[in-house]
């Protein structure tokens, strides 16, 4: 059972299908709706446009939560999908390693070379303790993922997931459609 | 100095996106790690790697640097020191 949605492009957001009014697109937007709707997490600025979008999403996602969302639990899983996996940070850290006369790998960059970083930050944030998966796809299909998040309550531990299409290929071109799904 | 502690001030708040911040804001006596800016271990890396790239300053042993970043007048110290660019 599908609780909430959230839907972001890089000109537009909706929340349950109602339109979120902002001012900015591509990843200024991801930072306005930071600014105006979480702010109090700095770690939010050292992330890659993937992450922030990941980032973003879930706060509106789970907005409705609550005080009750912070506790710590382990029956909330985060399964993401995509086709492009961390293409954006890939190509970022490449640029700090492209030039023998300047080579300086950046760890910064580099920390984001892999898309499951997203759901770590998401999991770590929430404090949720339960199943994390990114899984990469030729494209995005929808048959795939509803049987894989229906997997993901094979575990008898989980009774919620936080999953969905999560893909970022630079700084004005993503897309997150992203659900809270209860366990029917 | 004061001139190279506004720079490194500078430095690394492009280098760790410290957003919203300017070099005014940091104090330079202040600790970079814990309770002042907050940095954590992948900042630690991001500085020795400031340190290489604008200064020539290559850490031999990445423990050196717990004594070397306690804040950025005690960086820039080192800096004023040890550069070689």
């Amino acid at each position: 059972m599908t609780k909430h949605e959230v839907y972001i492009t890089p000109n537009e957001v909706s929340i349950d299908g109602k339109v979120l009014i902002h001012n900015k697109n591509g990843a200024a937007m991801l930072t306005e709706l930071y600014r105006a709707y979480v702010g109090d997490y700095p770690k939010f600025f050292k992330m890659d446009t993937l992450s922030k979008l990941g980032f973003v999403a879930s706060e509106l996602l789970l907005h409705s939560e609550g005080a009750e969302r912070f506790v710590p639990r382990e029956d909330r899983a985060v399964v993401f999908f995509n086709r492009s996996a961390s293409l954006q940070a890939d190509t970022a850290y490449q640029a700090t390693i492209q030039d023998p006369e300047n080579f300086f790998p950046s760890p910064a960059a580099f920390v984001y070379t892999l898309p499951n970083i997203v759901t770590g930050e998401i999991a770590i944030r929430n404090k949720y303790f339960g199943e994390t998966s990114f899984i990469v796809l030729p494209e995005n299909n929808p048959q795939i993922m509803a049987r894989e998040l229906q997997n993901v309550f094979l575990d008898p531990m989980t009774t919620s997931v936080l999953g969905g299409w999560l893909d970022c290929t630079d700084e004005n071109h993503f897309e997150a459609n992203i659900f809270l799904i209860l366990k029917s | 100095m004061d001139e190279l502690i506004y720079t490194l001030k500078q430095q690394i708040i492009e280098a760790l996106n410290l957003e919203d911040m300017t070099p005014e804001d940091i104090d330079e006596n202040a600790s970079l790690f814990g309770e002042g800016l907050g940095l954590d271990s992948i900042d630690a890396l991001e500085l020795i790697v400031l340190m290489e790239k604008n200064y020539g300053i290559k850490l031999k042993d990445p423990s050196q640097g717990k004594e070397i970043f306690k804040s950025v007048a005690v960086m820039a110290d080192y800096i004023q020191k040890n550069r070689t660019k």
